[in-house]
């Protein structure tokens, strides 16, 4: 999912694994949710998505994540967009992710 | 969050009360301990954490807000009150003044019912579970209402037919037509979203729907009347409901993308295998001519202990489990995410008191209802007292999760 590495794009990528899924408790990044992080003219663009449609943690999420992104050097701004396709599923997980979730 | 603590009080209280008095199980149903000690539970544990659960779970399972917290904050103050001064009434048996107290409670129910059906009414998709729903609030008013006019028709004569089958009736519509809706209703929107599923066939849960209400209508009317034949042709279509219902649940569980499932939600589960007896049960009732006539009596208590607090009562105390995190959690840690590194869901109590809560409890069940059915005091004595143990365990378990609330674990991100 990562494409060319910037500190901007890394700062991101990691400041993106402190935001868990409560219900799981695992980082979105590691759940396989966080499908690309973009930087356009100084704005990161992410596009993230849930592992239930009408998850109770839609806004909180999302929320956690702009804060999470907030205060990264030579970025003025982030954008966090929800997309549904492709539907997320448990293969998108990390090794560890899956090894928590008894698959 | 102040009808779930209401509401645990009173089931504290029935817990203690049972063991100071195992009679509750053991002797004829119709005592005025014995229907105190039963409204206690059923209105002041299960219709508080009800309301309050719905309060906050109607909205996110319809993804709407709700319509007003202040007519909420009214509907507790007149169902508390009316809970608090129903129970004595009817330890004096005082109908009058049950009537009073009940009131007091009716009230309440109109102001919550009105309140959940204007949050329904925005949902932006109604669907299986919002019809379920819908049709636990209908349910609900008429059962109150019944036991309002069972209450009055004891001073003033208005019902057709033997008074005591309109109490069953009324019972029959609370239990069957309230929780039976609202457990189905509810879990085909949580069991999905714990355990990463979907439901699996919508048609199949409008079946369901519909032959679980079209058995709740025809018992009530089968039951006031008296008239066995309806009684097992009404139970009939509440059992196709409840297998369809059943199928469906396993269906969503089978297509789960979160293979383990945590101990309140396999609580949950046990209490809905635990309708499979209690339907039994309930079926042997309606075509008595299978038991022996002085068998009847203790069937008729075992039957609503095996419903209530081997069905109801588990099936509210799992989903509080995660209903109580949930609420705690986002009221303290979501502010934080991203800033602090906060702790899960599962994190705020403890799965070994959840493990020791889940097998107490189901050991209390066989226990309570093997004492309800043998009319055995002594087992109804053991029984209480494995009750007692997993209601206090639950309850400190609830008390780490509220912890939280006054102490939030945290700890900054190390963020670059």
């Amino acid at each position: 999912m990562k494409p060319t590495s910037t500190p901007e794009l890394d700062a991101a990528w990691t400041r993106l694994r402190t935001v868990i899924d409560p219900e799981i408790g695992m980082n979105i990044v590691d759940l396989g949710l966080v499908y690309s992080v973009e930087l356009k003219e100084g704005a990161l663009d992410i596009a993230i998505t849930l592992t239930t449609r009408g998850c109770p943690m839609h806004d909180v999420i999302i929320e956690g994540c702009r804060r999470a992104l907030d205060g990264i050097p030579n970025v003025r701004e982030s954008r966090v967009e929800v997309v549904w396709d492709p539907p997320w599923n448990p293969e998108m997980m990390s090794a560890e992710a899956k090894r928590q979730l008894g698959r | 969050m102040r009808f779930v603590l209401f509401g645990l009080a009173c089931l504290a209280s029935c817990a203690i009360w049972l063991n100071f008095e195992p009679a509750i199980l053991t002797a004829h149903h119709y005592r005025p301990h014995t229907v105190a000690w039963v409204h206690l539970l059923v209105l002041g544990f299960i219709l508080s954490v009800v309301a309050g659960a719905l309060y906050q779970i109607a909205p996110v399972a319809m993804e709407t807000k709700l319509h007003s917290p202040r007519l909420a904050e009214l509907h507790f103050v007149a169902h508390a009150l009316g809970v608090l001064l129903i129970v004595p009434f009817f330890m004096l048996w005082d109908f009058k003044q049950v009537g009073h107290a009940g009131s007091l409670v009716f009230l309440g129910m109109l102001v919550f019912v009105g309140n959940i059906a204007r949050t329904l009414n925005r949902a932006p998709r109604p669907d299986v579970v919002g019809a379920f729903i819908a049709s636990a609030l209908l349910w609900l008013f008429l059962a109150m209402g019944a036991g309002l006019t069972v209450a009055t028709n004891k001073f003033w004569p208005i019902l057709p037919g033997v008074p005591l089958h309109w109490t069953y009736a009324h019972a029959h519509l609370g239990v069957a037509g309230v929780f039976v809706n609202l457990t189905a209703g509810v879990s085909l929107r949580l069991v999905p979203m714990f355990s990463l599923s979907e439901i699996q066939n919508p048609t199949r849960a409008w079946w369901s729907f519909a032959f679980v209400n079209l058995g709740v209508a025809g018992l009530f009317w089968s039951i006031a009347s008296g008239y066995a034949p309806a009684q097992l042709a009404s139970g009939g279509a509440m059992v196709m409901g409840l297998a369809i219902y059943g199928v469906e649940l396993g269906a969503i569980l089978a297509a789960r993308k979160r293979r383990r499932l945590d101990w309140g939600l396999r609580q949950f589960l046990a209490a809905v295998a635990t309708l499979a007896p209690a339907v039994v049960a309930g079926m042997a009732l309606a075509g008595a001519v299978a038991l022996r006539p002085s068998a009847v009596p203790r069937w008729q208590t075992a039957y609503p202990a095996l419903a209530l607090l081997g069905v109801i009562v588990p099936a509210i105390l799992g989903m509080l489990q995660k209903i109580l995190s949930f609420l705690v959690w986002q009221r303290i840690y979501a502010p934080r995410i991203g800033r602090e590194r906060i702790p899960a869901l599962a994190e705020l109590l403890s799965e070994p008191l959840q493990i020791a809560g889940f097998w107490s409890y189901l050991a209390a069940v066989a226990g309570l209802a093997a004492a309800a059915f043998a009319g055995s005091t002594w087992l109804a004595h053991v029984a209480a007292v494995l009750w007692l143990a997993a209601i206090v365990l639950f309850l400190i378990n609830a008390g780490f999760i509220l912890s939280h609330w006054f102490f939030p674990r945290v700890t900054r991100s190390s963020s670059p």
